[in-house]
């Protein structure tokens, strides 16, 4: 039997800087995994500790993963200033249930990033591209801080030129090398903006709290429902299985039972937005 | 399952049967002098030979809790890279407790639900421990004042759980096997089947117990018979929870109660690029840093939220998810609290309804 608390080694192969706060680790893999997109991975980073982390890369590629890391604490500071390729971490998982696929069969999907939260939905974008076929539409949405602050920039022309896919942007305050949208993320889901055929939808949002907050706010007022929106709520977890307490909503243990959560199942619990 | 009487002088007869089995644990009562003088005390300590000739069973159950030989302070759970199980698989030697009451076997249940019971993941490690675990209880001889096991739909005596259970009667004792293990050390015992008599006695006296239990906890009886609802919709009530405003946060509740269990990994190596070990270390939800994420960001920032958020999981979270409450009634919490919180009157405070706001 595997020890469920064990870390699997994983090689750095690559570290691409995407701003100067996020960086994305390609990790090749001793043995094949299989992840679903939304599902969490546990990294080690060796005698100073874990952080959940859900995979930016493709879900079907199973020798290697890409992990989007903004820099912000314990763990993730060693990871920026310390890490360099060919490292040894170690990786624990996949956890949780990851994104309903299945339901999203013959819908739209419009897709609701900030900030270092389009590395989760990065990778169910390239499960919905995948097959593209079973999928009505493609709205992506991203809001970044700055341009500066924008992930995964050299990919947004090859997405917007997938069938049925569209690609909103947005920064928060108006910066002299900008010329699109600006505004909170919430602008890009405006009635007027939003072209999406709303009874036939699914959202699915990955950001901070705050922003998952006035996301949510914002779809229900546009006429979602709660059973249409799926927030990715990746909390504070250790244990990746249910037991260690710390990442509940209500009943439920996002670590175990999401972290992709439909808001309908959880939004009568307290403390659902901190 | 028959029960056996045996003679109050032959008790360390059955400690030494149980020497032979397993290392002992014993819940003894003992006196420690502190600056405040002397205060009695019910440990949990390895049996010691030079109390063995007067030791007497605790008639409560201990001041200790007993989880630690399941869910140990800090444990390793393994060593990384390449040593999986580190030298944490063999199999541990058998340990005998001793003394437990009705209360501390429900704990033991509530833990198996959890780390032995989940379909979803059985923890090797727990496993490993509670099935080296040989188990004696005895029957509690009086009602202690933060006791309410009552409430929660438990007696002062064990009706199952054990491999052996006590129930002390006037000349002797009444020994009744649980499992299988539990029969064998009875049968290398020098017994006699209990009369009738001596069997009427014990019950006689658990009633007794469990009538005690009843009176000095009668007042709450309406809060417990809905504890699910009140603390799932009086959550937002904010006069319903004023009883919590002098808790402190130490998380003294936590590390006491027989059933939390939260925990938190911990990786350590001695030197950068040597081996790292990786421990599971007791946590409190009552801490600040329980849930708070890298950058600051914190569900449940204030302690209010905290403090609810241990009723909230103990009496509603998880009878969600094992069907039962995650409390024994045990009252240690109540013992313990640096701000005299009383776990039942928290809970006969909490407003529903009308009364909420």
């Amino acid at each position: 039997m595997d020890n469920i608390y064990y870390p699997r080694e994983a090689v750095i192969t690559d570290i691409k800087e995407e701003t100067p706060t996020i960086k994305t680790f390609r990790f090749e893999l001793n043995e094949p995994l299989a992840f679903k997109a939304g599902q969490f991975m546990q990294l080690t980073v060796p005698g100073i500790g874990e952080a959940p982390f859900t995979p930016s890369s493709h879900p079907g590629k199973v020798g290697e993963m890409e992990i989007t890391i903004l820099r912000a604490g314990r763990v993730t500071d060693v990871l920026h200033n310390e890490v360099k390729v060919g490292d040894k971490l170690g990786l624990r998982g996949p956890f949780g249930k990851g994104y309903p696929l299945d339901k999203f069969k013959d819908r739209e999907v419009l897709i609701v990033g900030g900030g270092v939260g389009l590395a989760p939905l990065r990778s169910l974008i390239y499960a919905l591209f995948d097959h593209i076929e079973d999928f009505s539409k493609v709205s992506i949405c991203y809001g970044a801080k700055t341009p500066e602050d924008q992930c995964f920039t050299d990919e947004y022309n090859k997405w917007k030129g997938m069938p049925k896919t569209t690609l909103n942007l947005t920064i928060d305050k108006p910066h002299p090398d900008w010329k699109g949208t600006v505004g909170l993320i919430p602008c890009l889901l405006e009635e007027e903006k939003l072209d999406v055929d709303i009874k036939k939808s699914y959202a699915v949002s990955c950001g901070p709290e705050i922003m998952l907050k006035f996301v949510t706010f914002k779809l229900l007022e546009v006429g979602f429902k709660p059973e249409q929106i799926y927030l990715s709520m990746n909390r504070r977890m250790s244990c990746g299985l249910g037991k260690c307490g710390r990442c509940n909503i209500g009943p439920y243990y996002l670590c175990k039972d999401g972290p992709d959560m439909c808001y309908a199942d959880i939004k009568d619990y307290p403390n659902v937005f901190g | 399952m028959e029960i056996y009487f045996l003679q109050k002088d032959k008790l360390i007869n059955l400690l030494e049967i149980l020497e032979k089995t397993g290392k002992v644990f014993w819940a003894r009562e003992k006196e420690l002098s502190s600056n405040r003088g002397v205060v009695r005390t019910i440990s949990i300590e390895e049996l010691n030979e030079d109390y063995i000739q007067d030791y007497q069973i605790p008639g409560l159950r201990a001041h200790d809790i007993f989880k630690p030989f399941l869910l140990p302070l800090r444990s390793k759970v393994c060593e990384y890279p390449d040593n999986e199980w580190a030298d944490i698989k063999d199999a541990t030697e058998r340990t005998v407790l001793f003394g437990l009451k009705s209360c501390d076997l429900n704990a033991i249940g509530i833990l198996d639900k959890i780390f032995l019971e989940d379909t979803e993941f059985i923890d090797p490690f727990y496993k490993r421990k509670r099935k080296s675990l040989v188990i004696v209880s005895s029957d509690c001889i009086s009602a202690g004042e933060s006791c309410f096991c009552n409430l929660l739909e438990n007696t002062p005596y064990a009706t199952s759980g054990f491999d052996i259970n006590i129930a002390e009667v006037s000349d002797g004792y009444l020994l009744e096997a649980g499992t299988e293990a539990g029969e064998k050390i009875l049968s290398e015992l020098q017994t006699r089947e209990a009369t009738r008599k001596a069997v009427k006695e014990r019950d006689d006296r658990r009633k007794k117990v469990l009538n005690e239990l009843k009176k000095q906890n009668a007042r709450f009886e309406k809060a417990f018979s809905e504890l699910s609802k009140r603390v799932s919709e009086g959550y937002n009530s904010i006069p319903g929870w004023a009883l919590g405003s002098t808790c402190v946060s130490c998380g003294a509740c936590t590390n006491v109660c027989p059933v939390c269990y939260c925990f938190t990994l911990f990786d350590r190596s001695f030197k950068r690029g040597d081996k790292s070990n990786r421990f599971m270390v007791w946590d409190s939800c009552q801490y600040k840093g329980f849930s708070q994420m890298a950058g600051g960001m914190n569900p449940r920032f204030s302690l209010m939220e905290r403090f609810k958020n241990r009723y909230y999981h103990k009496f509603f979270r998880f009878r969600e998810r094992y069907g039962l409450y995650k409390c024994t009634g045990c009252g240690r919490c109540i013992d313990n609290c640096l701000g005299n919180i009383d776990m039942r009157e928290v809970l006969s405070g909490i407003k529903i309804g009308k009364d909420a706001n």
